[in-house]
């Protein structure tokens, strides 16, 4: 099993669901976004989602593309993204770190490449635009103990979600609704999906897209295993900085004790 | 093209997986669709009874004369209603989506001539239709944008990243992810995810099908050379996919804008700013930066300002199928004046890059020599960027007068 994966079944004893955070380097700047990162692994995030910003972000809504654009800015590489979460993490033993970000920046740095320099810092990588059927992309990661994290949608196929669960490790980022990140999800109506889902897998269930207030985690919580937290986050920090985002990230965290 | 919309190693597919199902529907109905002889002739009525095929091969005996070499002929796209020959895509993604039974298409644009030909045909079939446009390119193209709302459509103006054309597609993939129930993407140019390389390809290749047809009476043979101008590269493959495998050669003209620097022009051949790379749903050659960032673009025509290319394109390159040259503002905006003065036709800045290398070339080769130029579209639309570039005046005058006018009623 993997790192990732036997991190959240082992957590899971204790905790009705888990938080994922997320924050993408880079924004507002690289030293505020590694201050945000270190925030919320220091307020005991369970995972902390960190996204690499690629100019052309077809998953994500207006907050997130525009924070991604904002933190381009800034220059940011991939190695030195690498090097500053090996540091933070390695200060912060009982939180994990996953990578996400899109196809073309990771194919440019190279799959290997990546192998050899996110781990063992990094547990995970999301890549929204890679389908799975190009899983050979993500294949030199598995031997440094990187999992890759597909995604299932509400709608999926029942071949092509038995070809993801079979594929599956670490965690499953289930899409909770149509459409891309942030904005607003009826998040009754995804738990039908989430049991069904949970009967054909023992990979852990991660819900994201549109969970912003506590009673969203409350709603999942007996249906999926880590809430994961975007825009909401972001909005915060946008709205009124740091102190804000700790207080948000307050308020969703309780849900989760 | 192999079942996964694989050109060499270009193409595929690379879209977010709530895009898959629709984009699987889409596949099946467009194969579906085009085994169907009914959906053909249909296409084909609307083609000429609705756009005015088939478009004209007009000789340029003046220009020919004058540049000593190569004859030159050009295919009149510019003379499809809309004028340019995004009209022949629109048709058969128009009817597809009614096939589909899909009730509203969204459409990228840049210049406005793809929102404006979507515009067109969706009112034509009763379909709703929302453009999106980088809020950049609303500003340099404004009279487009006041035609697709006459035409009853919705513009979107797009704020984030350059807002200009990648930026209108990645938005438009948003909407569609949580649209596609009833909505239709009608992407205009070769490129995007499979099925749309192929399809938009396939609508297009009634160009390089007339000028087959046409060839034999105009040039008394088929043409040595055929030049066409290259964004997405949608003109290029319709005039140049009928014409693979024979001794004709195939020369795309890229924007080579005002330089060779980083952002300076929007060229993704014979630069090492461009590699393959995988973005906006497909495998292409794509201008980008190190670390795999998607590079800004320039050209004086909005249409071929786009970092990627048909992965049908650039397979052709990489097979030596196709010869990829570029053409730069000035060259292009002396191959629009040269062109009117000669023979009376007013290009588009786009389809003036492909004037602009067969002149260049032209002069180099034997008067028995026949070059077949696509003229993709007419200049009107460029009005203002023309008048701007050739610093006429009296056009500022003109200008200054109407909003004087305009302020008193
Ligand atoms: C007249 C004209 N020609 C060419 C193009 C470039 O597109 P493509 O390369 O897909 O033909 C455009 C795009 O807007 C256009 O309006």
């Amino acid at each position: 099993m993997s790192t990732l994966q036997t991190y959240i079944k082992t957590q899971r004893e204790s905790r009705p669901i888990l938080l994922m955070t997320h924050v993408i380097y880079g924004y507002p700047t690289i030293k505020d976004s590694l201050e945000i990162m270190e925030t919320l692994l220091r307020e005991g995030t369970d995972i902390l989602e960190v996204q690499f910003p690629f100019s052309d972000p077809v998953a994500d809504g207006p907050t997130i593309t525009n924070a991604c654009h904002v933190a381009l800015e800034n220059a940011p590489t991939l190695r030195q993204c690498l090097a500053d979460i090996n540091a933070l993490a390695t200060r912060y033993p009982d939180s994990k770190v996953v990578l996400m970000s899109y196809l073309n920046p990771m194919l440019q740095f190279g799959f290997e490449a990546l192998a050899d320099t996110a781990a063992p810092a990094i547990s995970g990588l999301i890549i929204p635009d890679l389908p799975i059927e190009q899983a050979s992309f993500v294949e030199p990661l598995k031997a440094a103990d990187i999992a890759p994290i597909w995604l299932t949608i509400p709608q999926m196929d029942s071949a092509r979600l038995a070809q993801t669960l079979s594929a599956a490790s670490g965690m499953l980022y289930c899409v909770s609704r149509s459409g891309v990140t942030g904005g607003a999800t009826a998040f009754d109506a995804v738990t039908d999906n989430l049991d069904t889902l949970k009967q054909q897998t023992s990979v852990p269930l991660g819900v994201g897209f549109g969970i912003s207030k506590p009673e969203h985690i409350t709603a999942l919580i007996g249906h999926a295993d880590i809430a994961i937290v975007g825009s909401a986050l972001l909005n915060a920090y946008n709205e009124a900085g740091l102190t804000q985002l700790v207080t948000r990230f307050k308020s969703l965290q309780t849900a989760t004790r | 093209m192999s079942d996964e919309g694989r050109f060499g190693q270009y193409g595929g597919s690379f879209i977010p997986e709530i895009l898959f199902n629709s984009q699987q529907d889409l596949l099946s109905a467009y194969r579906e669709a085009m085994a169907d002889p009914e959906f053909k002739a249909e296409m084909l009525a609307q083609m000429q009874q609705y756009s005015g095929r088939p478009t004209p091969l007009t000789p340029c005996p003046n220009l020919s004369q004058q540049l000593g070499g190569a004859q030159i002929y050009l295919k009149r796209e510019d003379l499809n209603h809309s004028g340019a020959h995004k009209m022949n895509n629109v048709i058969g993604q128009g009817l597809l989506a009614k096939r589909m039974g899909k009730k509203r298409v969204i459409a990228e644009t840049g210049a406005g001539q793809h929102g404006v030909a979507s515009a067109l045909v969706s009112a034509r079939l009763g379909l709703e239709c929302t453009v999106y446009m980088g809020a950049h390119d609303i500003e340099r193209q404004y009279p487009n944008v006041f035609w697709m709302k006459q035409l009853g459509a919705t513009v979107v103006p797009v704020t984030t990243g350059a807002a200009t054309l990648k930026d209108a597609l990645d938005e438009a993939m948003r909407d569609w992810s949580s649209s596609f129930n009833d909505t239709h993407y009608l992407i205009g140019t070769s490129c995007g995810c499979a099925p749309y390389p192929e399809m938009v390809a396939g609508f297009q290749s009634i160009i390089g099908e007339e000028v087959l047809s046409q060839a034999p009476e105009v040039l008394g043979r088929q043409p040595d050379k055929i030049y066409a101008c290259v964004g997405g590269g949608s003109n290029a493959c319709g005039i140049f996919l009928p014409y693979k495998g024979t001794t004709t050669e195939l020369v795309g003209v890229e924007a080579g804008g005002i330089g060779d620097g980083v952002g300076e022009h929007a060229m993704r051949f014979n630069t090492d700013q461009a590699r393959f790379g995988i973005a906006q749903g497909y495998a292409t050659e794509f201008l980008q930066d190190e670390q795999g960032q998607l590079l800004p673009t320039q050209s004086i025509s909005a249409g071929l300002d786009y970092v990627g290319v048909s992965p049908i394109l650039a397979d052709m390159v990489k097979r030596n199928e196709l010869r990829m040259t570029a053409a730069r503002d000035e060259a292009v905006l002396d191959a629009f004046k040269r062109l009117a003065t000669t023979e009376g036709i007013i290009a588009a800045l786009e389809s003036s890059h492909a004037v602009a290398a067969a002149i260049a070339e032209a002069p180099k080769l034997s008067r028995d020599e026949k070059l077949v130029v696509n003229l993709s579209g007419r200049g009107d639309k460029d009005l203002f960027n023309i008048a701007s570039a050739l610093k006429d005046a009296p056009f500022n005058d003109f200008l200054a007068d109407y909003l004087a006018r305009e302020k008193q009623a």
